[in-house]
């Protein structure tokens, strides 16, 4: 790598202390560890360090979203043929696909990104790799048709209110993918929630099978009007049906649950938690449908497991380690407690038929609160001790 | 009494450990003797350059406390005291003369039972000896006017590449035995002996007058505060002494013998040491070069200590006064085109995000290399597995940074040292030092009491 390196070395000192672009070092500094590891030494104990690093672990996730990202780029074409009664085809339904989506994605990583040099610059630090995901993630949780200055308002307020006032990567309370996601849901509602947006077909309208199963009428059974709008498990689980990119399909998300389970990337606990609490409460309300309760009431868990965005934000925006919480037993609580309010809200609120943006937000906002607690029981363990003595 | 067996923690298993046979070496040329070894000391030099020394004859001495004094391990005559910034005081360097001419101590044979507490503090500090015993919290010099709880005697390692206290302690058990019984006076509290599970050498399975208890597991389950936790932990306010293994030997022949003890069992470790594995028998503060056979290669990293908790001396530098072991690594520092998507099959990782963690662990070669750039903590989740104590590691890191004290307390940290959290450090992907925030946190904490 002697050529590349010295290369580097040529441009660095364009960037140099004193020279024009000195204030664009951390740009520079971001390409060079991109193509070549750091090779710095260690200075103190210990002497010798893990392989791994934050590039790594973001890197992973990114991966861990691929099944994601392919079948969210296929189902938008998949929808926009169905809708036109076009003849299908896996190729053709692939590119227009593409066509929609990575506008999305690149307008996100590009208005995304620029906020994050422009801190890094200012605040003199190296650009945090943990937008390479937050600017995924964000995207793939846009209906297809939003318009792309509506993307780039969006992750801008997730970047700048979401993650850089609060001092940046690690420091944040929210997941900046979701409080983007909840910005331009309430800023822009007419392109962000409704029959229309959710297939890149213009004047094309379909309800999504959440909007199905909570305008059902009261008493009757929510399966029955999915079935009857069209709606097959099936389809539901493995992503073919309207609704935002990457969400669509709980088969795609499992496989990137699986990947980052085996990694270790994710905690497993909030996880399981999100879908222990999720079982638990659509099950009590499983359980309590009757004849003068609303249609929602009578959606078994599975459905409920496959339906809206509710394993994608289980699996890849309440496992984000910085925004949720930081002890096991608070990752319990957290999970479950995430699980029980995407029910609720998705039941029992009429106004928003999906719940978990909102469900993950609130825990977000209440980790701190948990660990909190978690943190006061070990301190208590310690007092206890000493007095017992 | 008491056997744990501990799960949470990790060995790493790297190339170059010691062949388990003694291997006299010849005196060094010069030692020295640095300063910083010693924690919660105000040293100053109690010699000039061209004075001669005997073994046991003071070189250093406590400004607060002038009964505790640092020994010559060396007859000889002090060549150099080397001062740094601020005239801070960095090594006094002793050129050897070969004669190990000892100094004569008071002498105590037989079974020192008659000795009172105070007779044993003052024998000690008169010897010279006293600096062996170190206190809990801060990790510091013990202080003769406090009463410990209790005393522990540290006598396992599981630092990578750590010596066996076996092979240290192999027919040692009668003046082991009378080491226990001085050190048992110093104490109304309990004298504990903690060895590993597998221990063999009967210096330590038929030690008596202690509670023995055996620890099992992973590093750091051989760490001094691992034993302290769950044997006699320490709350605000307590005081626990702990004493190396290998000096109570020198404690009990300063008592039998009246001569101040300086030879020191060295397991020679590492990559770098190729050639030089062994446990050298040297004497302490000798050279790391003098390990080595006068030559070190180059391009190496040279530590007093383990590849964990141990330090860079230089190739230049001494083994430092506690230390049993030195650990010589190859400098790292090659950059990698697009490393962060190669598959890894030669990385060595806790994680599991490199092919290599699906393969069978084998013994790796470890260099100095950073493997990223520092970054803010995000993956919170990944210390609490490699500490085996009921700390709470990211809480109390967060404590520390913001300098809250009180929570800092509340949370532990007077029962740790940086060295416990030596494992976070080197697992965590933002390259955050865990253990220096913890040891700046105890600074903070001791400077203010």
């Amino acid at each position: 790598m002697g050529f590349l390196e010295n290369q580097m070395k040529k441009v660095e000192t364009l960037f140099a202390k004193g020279k024009p672009l000195a204030k664009l070092y951390p740009v520079y500094e971001a390409l060079d560890t991109f193509l070549l590891t750091p090779g710095t030494k260690t200075q103190r104990a210990p002497y010798i360090r893990d392989a791994i690093d934050l590039k790594r672990v973001m890197i992973s996730v990114v991966v861990a979203l691929f099944p994601c990202i392919v079948m969210g780029i296929y189902n938008t074409g998949y929808q926009i043929q169905m809708a036109s009664a076009a003849e299908h085809s896996w190729a053709t339904a692939f590119g227009q696909g593409l066509q929609k989506v990575l506008p999305i994605i690149l307008v996100s990583y590009a208005a995304g990104g620029f906020w994050e040099v422009l801190f890094a610059v200012v605040r003199k630090h190296e650009i945090n790799e943990g937008f390479l995901v937050t600017g995924i993630l964000y995207a793939l949780v846009l209906p297809p048709t939003i318009p792309l200055w509506q993307v780039a308002v969006g992750i801008s307020f997730g970047v700048v209110i979401g993650k850089e006032i609060f001092g940046g990567t690690g420091m944040n309370v929210l997941n900046p993918a979701l409080t983007a996601r909840a910005f331009v849901f309430f800023a822009y509602p007419a392109q962000m929630s409704g029959d229309a947006v959710f297939v890149a077909v213009d004047g094309f309208t379909r309800a999504t099978p959440l909007a199905v199963a909570a305008a059902a009428q009261r008493g009757t059974s929510a399966v029955a009007a999915l079935h009857q709008a069209g709606y097959t498990f099936q389809d539901i689980f493995l992503g073919f049906i309207p609704g935002s990119i990457g969400e669509t399909s709980t088969l795609a998300c499992l496989i990137g649950l699986a990947f980052l389970l085996i990694t270790r990337v994710a905690s497993w606990r909030i996880v399981a938690g999100c879908f222990l609490g999720l079982t638990a409460m659509s099950s009590v309300f499983y359980f309590l449908h009757g004849a003068g309760t609303l249609a929602l009431f009578s959606l078994p868990p599975h459905w409920h497991i496959a339906l809206g965005g509710f394993a994608f934000g289980a699996i890849f925006m309440a496992t984000d380690p910085v925004s949720s919480s930081a002890t096991d037993l608070g990752c319990w609580i957290y999970g479950v407690m995430i699980g029980l309010l995407v029910v609720l809200i998705r039941v029992v609120n009429p106004a928003y038929p999906e719940g978990v943006m909102l469900a993950i937000l609130f825990m977000n906002i209440f980790a701190p609160l948990i660990d909190h607690f978690v943190v006061r029981r070990n301190i208590r363990r310690r007092i206890t001790r000493a007095a017992a003595k | 009494m008491g056997t744990f067996t501990l799960r949470k923690g990790r060995n790493i298993r790297i190339k170059g450990a010691a062949r388990k046979e003694i291997v006299q070496l010849p005196l060094p040329k010069q030692i020295g003797i640095q300063p910083s070894d010693f924690k919660g000391l105000k040293l100053r030099p109690v010699v000039k350059i061209g004075d001669r020394v005997k073994v046991g004859s003071p070189l250093l001495e406590d400004k607060i406390r002038p009964g505790i004094r640092i020994a010559s391990p060396a007859s000889g005559t002090v060549a150099a005291i080397n001062r740094g910034e601020k005239r801070a005081l960095l090594s006094v360097v002793v050129e050897t003369d070969g004669k190990q001419e000892q100094e004569a101590f008071e002498k105590i044979p037989g079974l020192p039972s008659h000795l009172s507490r105070e007779d044993v503090i003052r024998i000690l500090l008169h010897g010279n000896l006293w600096p062996v015993i170190r206190q809990r919290p801060f990790s510091k010099v013990a202080d003769p006017h406090d009463t410990p709880k209790s005393i522990f005697i540290h006598a396992m390692n599981t630092e990578p590449l750590a010596p066996d206290l076996d092979v240290i302690l192999e027919g040692q058990q009668p003046a082991f035995q009378v080491g226990l019984h001085i050190l048992k006076k110093l104490t109304d509290g309990e004298l504990h002996l903690c060895t590993s599970g597998e221990a063999k050498s009967k210096t330590l399975t038929q030690a008596s007058g202690v509670q023995k208890h055996s620890f099992s597991g992973p590093h750091p389950a051989g760490n001094v505060s691992t034993h302290i936790h769950w044997v006699d932990p320490i709350s605000k306010g307590d005081i626990v002494w702990y004493i190396e293994a290998a000096d109570v030997l020198r404690v009990a022949r300063l008592f039998l013998e009246g001569v101040h003890v300086s030879n020191r069992i060295v397991a020679v470790t590492g990559e770098g040491a190729q050639g030089h594995h062994c446990y050298a028998n040297t004497v302490i503060g000798a050279p790391v070069r003098s390990l080595l056979g006068g030559h070190i290669p180059s391009g190496m990293r040279c530590l007093s200590g383990s590849v964990l908790a141990g330090k860079d001396v230089s190739e230049e530098g001494f083994v430092r006064f506690y230390d049993a072991q030195v650990t010589i690594i190859p400098e790292g520092g090659k950059r990698e085109f697009l490393g962060w998507l190669s598959p890894g099959i030669n990385k060595y990782s806790f994680s599991r995000l490199f092919v290599s963690s699906f393969l069978r662990e084998s013994e790796r070669s470890l260099d100095s290399d950073k493997h990223g750039s520092d970054r803010a903590i995000v993956l919170n989740g990944i210390y609490d597995s490699l500490v085996p104590l009921d700390i709470m590691t990211y809480f109390l890191v967060r404590a520390v940074l913001a300098k809250d004290i009180e929570e800092a307390e509340a949370l532990g940290i007077l029962e740790c040292d940086g060295e416990d959290f030596a494992l976070c450090s080197f697992a965590c992907p933002s390259k955050t030092d865990i253990g220096s925030i913890i040891d700046d946190g105890l600074a903070l904490i001791d400077k203010d009491e």
